[in-house]
């Protein structure tokens, strides 16, 4: 280091020049200089010394939607859930945020904490694949938690302007905020008519007369607490985890939700949503790419 | 004291060198145009990066819409423009009372009548999902010639019931119009006119045609209060028990009041239109499919659906209350299907219309901006 400061000295002050004035302005220029760099030098020495270079790679999370195991075909009347409903399903539109990684220590890291809610649209390719944009430092990890759909400090209505997290606004008269989840689809109901339900969760209302006066509203937002997968964390690779949304389980455990009770709709049907909730904690699984 | 003189001497030779009588070109610098984005409006904007909008070409744009000479023709009885159909007091739309087209039916300079009726000529700078009924014209369309409004432009120009003219002879003709080639030069950097920058200007003009002054938008800004007829009709617009229009047309967290997609909301049994939804993408369950239209401005519209069977907004709620069909097609959101529709009683249906009323834009609906110019360019 020392060595490079000499040389910047040399080359400095052997600088051909006309004036004496000149050789005189060099020379101050070649103090500052030095000066200059022994103090980079110096706080670098500080930094390392401080802080040590973590390394540090990425994490990207891949969206499937699967039923008995096996992809959707969409718009296809083919599935029967736990009560029996044949169905099908056209689309899936939800919110997932807060996406946490877990140490087997115990130790957590939460991702991407305001930033970040990512929005996945089964009609939108891009959005089935999720880019972290934290740098994680290396490691080994045992398991991931997330938020499914937006919690309550965030889901602030108007907070997403643009198409299509815009379209999933949910009426203020409803709680406001954004749907967390719009499942559509269809299925034969008790008079055998094809019937189009809406399975979309969202903040739910509590009535004193329904569906007219509303009293209250219920945060139906939920953690998913994924089971113990073992992955690791790379010095600049990225990390993929491939997040499968079986989309049979909304409909069966512990609830066996039946279309033909709660009919098409449910946005305010608070006991249908908290059963759907309840559902949702088993809805998703993972595994590494 | 030589070395300095020399250098002096040669800094005057350069300096004074640009004095010459040569003819200096003037840099060609049109005025930007930014679209302030009202309250709650998204933030994406569909402005193609070779069309930047400026105050010259929205200026230009501005005739050209309204000058019936697009046609490509002078005499008194062929000439058609933009504002021809697209009238400003019915939000762009023809409107039901339109004094050439009864009912709110267009017909081209033939008489042939085109295949669908209008859609409002608002808020479509951000429309990027597709415009027209089937979505025909979007950003990436692998078609690069059916992209964007500019393409719109040409397509009314060139189609058999619209103007059927030529794309030639409309530029030679406003080529020879006096002040038309001086505003293209302003606009363009060019007095040469091209079809091309005729359907930039009228393009950059349209995208400039905004509606967000409605008694709604207001209310939303917290500066006037909704009756309580109102009201009511808000609830039942943005509730799944109530009408539920908020998830095509949009509300509070969607000011567009359209999610700009594309519905079978019910209408037929029998699909035969080969212009639909499905002709564009290929799905089977788009078949009967069309664009949900804005809801703003929709009381002076008209007539209603791609096929304008209806000419009351009171035909349209009362469709939507009781007179759905059941086809295996019918968009998934339209959950009231199996009733026929969504059971609307007499005191509702008034709440909702009124409602949909206080979407109407008095400002925008009469907006020098947007409207008529006072003269062309060659009668100043």
């Amino acid at each position: 280091m020392n060595s490079k400061i000499k040389t910047n000295k040399v080359l400095l002050t052997t600088l051909p020049g006309p004036l004496d004035s000149g050789r005189l302005i060099i020379t101050k220029f070649t103090i500052l200089i030095t000066i200059i760099a022994a103090i980079l030098i110096v706080s670098s020495c500080d930094n390392n010394s401080a802080d040590p270079i973590v390394s540090s790679g990425k994490l990207k999370l891949e969206f499937l939607h699967n039923i008995d195991g096996q992809p959707i075909i969409y718009d296809s009347l083919m599935y029967f859930n736990e009560a029996g409903n044949h169905y099908l399903v056209s689309e899936i539109q939800y919110f997932i945020s807060d996406v946490t990684l877990h140490q087997s220590d115990g130790t957590t890291l939460l991702l991407d904490s305001w930033e970040d809610i990512h929005y996945v649209d089964t009609d939108i390719d891009e959005t089935k694949t999720y880019y972290l944009k934290d740098d994680i430092a290396s490691g080994d990890f045992s398991r991931i938690s997330f938020t499914f759909g937006i919690n309550e400090e965030k889901n602030n209505s108007l907070m997403f302007v643009n198409p299509p997290k815009s379209f999933m606004f949910w009426p203020e008269n409803l709680g406001g905020g954004y749907h967390y989840l719009k499942l559509n689809g269809k299925w034969i109901n008790e008079l055998e008519q094809v019937s189009p339900y809406n399975f979309h969760l969202g903040i739910g209302q509590i009535y004193y007369s329904y569906p007219d006066s509303i009293t209250g509203f219920v945060q139906n937002y939920f953690t998913v607490e994924m089971p113990e997968l073992l992955f690791d964390i790379k010095e600049n690779e990225t990390t993929t985890l491939q997040i499968v949304m079986n989309v049979d389980s909304w409909f069966s455990s512990p609830h066996t939700y039946d279309h033909n009770q709660w009919g098409g709709d449910i946005m305010q049907k608070q006991d249908a949503m908290a059963q759907a909730v309840e559902n949702g904690h088993n809805v998703f699984s993972y595994n590494t790419k | 004291m030589r070395t300095n003189i020399i250098i002096i001497v040669s800094l005057f030779a350069l300096l004074t060198g640009g004095c010459e009588d040569k003819p200096v070109p003037v840099p060609f610098e049109p005025t930007p145009y930014e679209i302030d984005i009202p309250f709650g409006f998204p933030t994406n904007l569909n402005i193609p990066d070779d069309n930047p909008m400026t105050v010259e070409g929205i200026q230009l744009g501005r005739y050209l819409f309204y000058d019936g000479r697009l046609s490509g023709r002078t005499e008194p009885d062929s000439l058609m423009s933009c504002a021809t159909c697209h009238r400003q007091e019915r939000s762009f739309e023809a409107g039901v009372d339109h004094p050439d087209f009864p009912g709110g039916f267009p017909h081209g300079l033939t008489g042939l009548q085109t295949h669908h009726v209008m859609l409002p000529m608002i808020n479509l700078v951000w429309n990027s999902t597709g415009y027209g009924w089937s979505g025909f014209l979007y950003p990436d369309n692998p078609v690069e010639e059916l992209r964007n409004i500019e393409d719109f432009v040409r397509l009314t120009v060139l189609a058999k019931d619209e103007i059927d003219g030529d794309t030639a002879t409309v530029k030679n003709l406003f080529q020879t119009i006096d002040g038309y080639p001086q505003l293209f030069e302003k606009a363009f950097g060019s007095s040469t006119v091209t079809f091309r920058n005729i359907e930039r200007a009228i393009a950059q003009f349209v995208r400039t045609l905004i509606s967000s002054n409605s008694k709604f938008d207001k209310y939303m800004r917290g500066e006037v209060q909704l009756s309580q007829s109102e009201l009511n009709g808000y609830v039942l617009f943005t509730t799944e028990e109530g009408a539920d229009c908020f998830h095509c047309h949009g509300g509070f967290g969607n000011p567009l009041f359209t999610t700009h997609l594309f519905y079978n909301n019910g209408k037929d049994t029998e699909f035969t239109d080969p212009m639909d939804r499905f002709s564009i993408s290929g799905d089977p369950m788009d078949h009967g499919a069309y664009k949900a239209t804005t809801l703003r401005n929709i009381e002076v519209q008209g007539p209603y659906m791609h096929d304008g069977r209806f000419a009351t907004l009171e035909e349209v709620i009362d469709f939507y209350s009781h007179e759905l069909q059941v086809s295996p097609y019918i968009n998934p959101l339209m959950h009231h299907i199996n009733n026929g529709g969504i059971q609307l009683i007499p005191t509702e249906r008034e709440d909702l219309l009124n409602f949909i009323k206080t979407l109407r834009d008095d400002e925008f609906l009469t907006n020098e901006n947007f409207s008529s110019p006072d003269s062309f360019p060659d009668e100043k």
